[in-house]
């Protein structure tokens, strides 16, 4: 169990960005893209197979030439401003079904990347994820940021079209980071590295739905983008965000139209759009039987293709 | 013992093929435990699944007999920890059996009917394996990789980690109608039988197999009689013609009920 390296880099001072699949695979689409962006070079990857059950079989021939794991690559980019470690896991080494890490094998994934986050001297590590929200698809997703140290708090408040826990109402700067992408922060920290992880706000309706959703993977991208001080294209991932909307909208619009209405006010929640004098402001009984109704159209139409 | 082989049967298999295949061996050549592995880490715990109304518990055993070079294993699939588990079984029938070379056991879902023969493909994790096998039912010209969304099965890593270690192994692929899958398929434990029978010179008499195949095809004779939509769709298999999503699972789920009914007089 351990790392495989295939080439030593020489690098000062790097910072890291790490994710793992999650809720509309907001956080890897992000830095998968970021990667892609500036041609990051693979230099090593995490052993999979303590951690992983196969992904392929190869037979050649008749016979079992070899068998592939979901992969956990590290890359490197040496750029004139910052150079960066990126680490882009397949799938998160979850146990007896469960869809996130936890326990021994998460701890044990989560501090290889931060034993390569040390070994490289790394200033600062980035993670990132989904928050779900009760917002409309419709809305500029904004990015909640989390940072593993409350020096860090003062820095985070100034990153752009970035909350943190305590500005989303009732949750009191309270919440939680399903796997992965949010024990690496602890482990991080208990090692004494600071980091922080994004989380790209994502629909409540979308998240049970197996969707992709690059809209907020464009949030994250374009605060990771301001925080290392680097111009990065935006034009990849804007166009792969205006087909999944242009998707989501054909979904959205085969919703019946009462669950519709509901899921309409989420457009007047909270930050982005002033709420007209109809339908009027949403009010909580509104936000809980919006939610019930999702879960119950979901809960039908499964049904109805079981 | 020292150079013996390795033969494993997982618990959950299509036509269940594993388990029925070592219960065979277990039964006719008098093979006893000698053997567990503990299934905490292994298996989830919390509390147990009733099927068939009973209660079930993962069991993994090795068994041995003083009689035969062979070390069997029936075990449970395990639900996490898959490589040091397979590592741990390894290790064990290394350790106490100096294994030489492993087989794995498992059914293959295929679009056939109960009335053709069952093909059995030999898939080995070496070239020496390969020699070793030669002049068996070898599928020498198959090419295959798992299609996106699925994931290989347990046997395929079990290979592939003896071949890590430097054992030879191969799989035992044997063809199982789609419609006996979840039922026993006697035909399939047969023709793995009389694999291992001729490869290691058991003398295990396979007749009471032959009694169990005619008395289940004698019920799916009974069953096409008694529905013309089984009778059809099976008919329809039999001449190579394909069946519909719905068609599929409709058959197999109505051979299943049916057999499932039988259960105590096919064995």
């Amino acid at each position: 169990m351990g790392i495989k390296y295939f080439s030593e880099p020489s690098l000062r001072k790097p910072t890291m960005i790490a994710s793992w699949p999650g809720i509309g695979n907001i956080g890897v689409l992000a830095v998968d893209t970021f990667r892609q962006m500036v041609m990051a070079e693979a230099f090593a990857e995490i052993e999979p197979w303590d951690f992983f059950y196969p992904k392929q079989v190869i037979i050649r021939h008749g016979r079992l030439e070899d068998i592939t794991f979901p992969s956990n690559t590290f890359y490197f980019k040496k750029t004139a401003k910052k150079d960066l470690i990126f680490f882009v896991g397949e799938e998160q080494p979850s146990e007896l079904g469960r869809e996130y890490a936890e326990g021994r094998k998460a701890y044990q994934v989560a501090e290889l990347v931060v034993e390569v986050a040390r070994k490289y001297d790394c200033e600062r590590i980035y993670t990132s994820g989904a928050a779900v929200a009760p917002v409309h698809h419709t809305a500029r997703p904004r990015v909640w940021a989390v940072p593993n140290m409350a020096s860090l708090l003062d820095e985070v408040k100034r990153y752009p079209n970035t909350i943190r826990m305590s500005d989303v109402e009732e949750r009191g700067g309270e919440g939680s980071i399903t796997g992965l992408n949010g024990l690496l922060l602890g482990v991080a920290r208990k090692h004494g590295l600071e980091a922080v992880c994004f989380m790209g706000e994502i629909p409540v309706y979308l998240q049970g739905l197996s969707l992709s959703y690059p809209k907020a993977s464009k949030s994250v991208l374009e605060v990771i983008g301001k925080v290392l001080g680097l111009s990065l294209m935006m034009e990849p991932i804007s166009r792969l965000a205006a087909r999944s909307e242009r998707e989501i909208e054909s979904l959205y619009n085969a919703f019946p139209p009462e669950i519709r209405d509901q899921l309409d006010k989420l457009k007047y929640l909270g930050h982005t759009t002033p709420a007209p004098s109809e339908p009027g402001p949403i009010t909580e009984d509104d936000k809980k039987q919006i939610l019930e109704e999702i879960d119950k159209f979901f809960k039908n139409k499964d049904d109805k293709e079981d | 013992m020292k150079g013996s082989s390795l033969i494993i049967g997982w618990t959950e298999d299509t036509g269940r093929l594993g388990a029925q295949s070592i219960d065979s061996l277990e039964r006719n050549l008098g093979f006893r435990t000698f053997a567990e592995i503990e299934p905490v880490g292994f298996f989830p715990l919390g509390g147990i699944t009733v099927e068939d109304d009973v209660a079930q518990f993962p069991v993994t055993r090795f068994l041995w007999s003083p009689d035969s070079k062979l070390l069997l294993l029936c075990s449970a699939s395990p639900k996490s920890e898959w490589y040091r588990f397979l590592n741990l079984l390894l290790d064990i029938a290394v350790r106490y059996g100096g294994i030489r070379e492993v087989f794995t056991i498992g059914g293959m879902p295929a679009i056939v009917a109960h009335t053709v023969p069952r093909e059995v493909y030999l898939i080995p994790n070496s070239e020496g394996m390969e020699e070793s096998l030669q002049g068996n039912t070898l599928s020498d010209d198959l090419n295959y990789e798992t299609p996106e969304g699925q994931r290989p099965t347990l046997n395929s890593f079990l290979l592939w980690v003896a071949k890590r270690r430097g054992i030879n192994g191969a799989g035992l692929w044997a063809s199982i109608p789609f419609y006996l899958g979840s039922v026993e398929d006697a035909a399939a434990c047969k023709r793995t039988l009389e694999f291992f029978n001729k490869r290691y010179g058991l003398g295990m008499d396979v007749g009471e197999l032959d009694e169990r195949i005619s008395r289940q095809n004698g019920l799916l004779s009974e069953l096409r009689k008694d529905s013309t939509k089984a009778d059809t769709c099976i008919q329809r298999v039999e001449s190579n013609l394909s069946l519909s999503d719905e068609e599929f699972e409709e058959l197999a789920v109505e051979v299943a009920e049916y057999l499932k009914g039988f259960d105590d007089d096919i064995r």
